[in-house]
């Protein structure tokens, strides 16, 4: 790896669910938590300040949400001051970005912070915004979102494999699970038993409600900084090891197989050659559960297993704390919702928490050393993958 | 307006129908009330796109739909044929791209539909199916609605036909329905 070694050395969340605030009260709210959870942080050390929001302009009204974010935040950006979007990986495009920028040494310290704002009067409206990520002017018309395109990944798979609407539900279930040790999740106080979750009704057949994540509001953010400062802020940083990144259409007509993802296969690979470690080497994992089709693919495409046994894996408990790897302790996005911005940014900030061993027992991975957090964006036509690894004294 | 044209415009099969087909439109029964009620909705919440030559480089592909013919272009020197059409090949960058028209038959590679989670301005229309379809004949696997069958019945495998249908605003779409 090339640049200097750039690690998170802190973060925080918001609450995350239908909440009654805007979007820049979401983004006041995790400044404030921000200031809070890193009291070393001083906002005039912040040079560079990412932003992953998705669709600020469809759910919020609002542009420009960069400068909107900074003074929300208390934040002066002198060196780098943008936006990242990514559909569902925008929060994951801020650290990366962030990252580069570190790395690169065109900055020091930087925050990312990912805001989504989804609830919205209108639910039509808001399903709308979400149809957009797809080729709207082609695939839009038909309807086109998200539920009945990884429906269609389902159904595939169920077909190709023999995966069930059970082991579905056992990915659903292990991630509300964990939801429940996690207070800022969506549904931190909602229990989803498989047999509960198996009667749910259908949102895209064979998906249930219990398959799909929500539509949520939260944000979060994370600082990161260079080898030179990260000691500041914490002993234990969770320093940047690798980076992978594939798109390959964009169109659905272009999707090729439904249930080999070839992207997050390159992605995948990719960050963990950079990181130098097997991807037997992860002791925890975040992946993009935006479906529970989703975990079980991501399984079989990062070689946790071979393809086709994702759906074994996932109702074997191979995913679950005792299991192979620790898969979603923060609750997943079923769990925890999924605010498109901030996600990432959650998903890192939960890579922080547990290689400070500073979650709760019922989603601790056993002293972690690596972490993998892969997003995939709209009709997983892009895969984002980072790698972590464990600073400090182990 | 020609009965043929009218035909089609009323949503009846792309295809110039085989002489053993026996039927040239949909029984009343079967008939979809056209998946738009016609009013004006914003641009920006409109999923419809703009189809005139004022709009768009690729109109011809509306005009074509217009006649009843699906089609796409196709790059005359590396031959690929492409979806959605395009006005530049994203293999060899020239702008010199063809039109040809596709097989209205295909098959269902798979399939789901929307019950809930509908976009503004398609609630109504709640459940339909969708799926992406293999056209016969032509690597291309395209994605869209699927009229004539719940989707309880529907089936990976089933035989779809490609039919254009008129949004009442002067714009025209297309769709699979289910093939007899
Ligand atoms: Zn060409």
């Amino acid at each position: 790896m090339s640049g200097r070694s750039v690690a998170i050395v802190g973060g925080a969340s918001t609450k995350f669910g239908v909440r009654p605030s805007t979007w820049s009260e979401l983004a006041q709210e995790a400044g404030a938590a921000l200031f809070r959870a890193v009291p070393e942080l001083r906002a005039e050390d912040v040079d560079s300040l990412f932003v992953g929001a998705a669709e600020p302009e469809r759910f919020a009204f609002q542009s420009h949400v960069a400068p909107l974010a900074a003074e929300q935040m208390g934040l002066r950006p002198t060196r780098i001051l943008q936006r990242t979007e990514l559909a569902c990986a925008s929060g994951q495009s801020a650290i990366r970005s962030a990252y580069a920028a570190i790395a690169a040494g065109l900055s020091d310290l930087a925050v990312a912070v990912g805001v989504e704002k989804m609830n919205l009067p209108s639910v039509a409206e808001a399903n709308s915004a979400m149809g957009c990520v797809m080729d709207r002017p082609w695939d839009g018309p038909h309807g086109a979102t998200a539920p009945p395109f990884f429906a269609m990944v389902a159904q595939r798979h169920m077909l190709e494999y023999g995966t069930t609407e059970e082991q579905l539900a056992a990915v659903s279930e292990k991630n509300h699970r964990f939801a429940n040790s996690n207070p800022n999740a969506q549904f931190f106080d909602k229990t989803f038993p498989r047999d509960k979750l198996l009667r749910l009704p259908m949102v895209a057949p064979p998906l249930r409600l219990g398959d799909c994540s929500s539509m949520t509001d939260g944000a979060a953010a994370v600082v990161l900084t260079s080898e030179e400062y990260a000691h500041r802020y914490t002993d234990r940083p969770a320093w940047v090891r690798g980076t992978g990144q594939y798109s390959d259409f964009h169109n659905l007509a272009n999707a090729g197989s439904l249930t080999d993802w070839v992207g997050l296969r390159h992605a995948g690979r990719r960050a963990l050659d950079q990181a130098g470690i097997s991807v037997r080497d992860l002791d925890l994992a975040e992946l993009h559960d935006c479906f529970t089709i989703s975990e079980i693919i991501e399984y079989e495409a990062l070689g946790l297993c071979a393809p086709g046994e994702g759906g074994a894996f996932a109702a074997d408990g191979r995913g679950a704390v005792g299991g192979d790897l620790v898969v979603n302790p923060r609750g997943g996005l079923l769990g925890c919702g999924h605010p498109l911005g901030a996600t990432g940014i959650s998903q890192a900030l939960e890579v922080f928490q547990q290689f400070s061993n500073a979650v709760p027992a019922a989603r601790q991975a056993p002293d972690p050393e690596w972490a993998l957090v892969h997003n995939l964006s709209g009709s997983a036509n892009v895969h984002s993958v980072m790698v972590y690894q464990r600073g400090g004294a182990a | 307006m020609t009965d043929e044209r009218a035909r089609r415009r009323g949503g009846a099969s792309l295809a110039p129908t085989k002489p053993e087909s026996p039927r040239t439109a949909p029984s009343p029964a079967e008939r979809t009330s056209v998946a738009r009620p016609g009013e004006k909705r914003p641009f920006l919440l409109d999923f419809f796109p703009l189809e005139t030559a004022r709009d768009t480089r690729l109109s011809k592909f509306y005009d074509r739909l217009r006649e009843g013919r699906l089609s796409t272009t196709r790059c005359p020197k590396d031959g690929v044929l492409l979806w959605p059409p395009r006005t530049a090949c994203p293999k060899c960058h020239s702008e010199d791209l063809e039109w040809v028209d596709l097989p209205e038959r295909g098959r269902v590679y798979a399939f789901s539909a929307v019950l809930a989670g509908a976009p503004l301005g398609m609630e109504n229309e709640v459940p339909f199916p969708v799926g992406l379809v293999d056209l016969d004949g032509v690597a291309l696997r395209l994605f869209g609605r699927i009229e004539g069958a719940p989707w309880t019945s529907l089936r990976v495998g089933q035989a779809v036909r490609v039919e254009a249908y008129d949004l009442n605003d002067g714009r025209v779409f297309y769709r699979f329905r289910v093939a007899p």
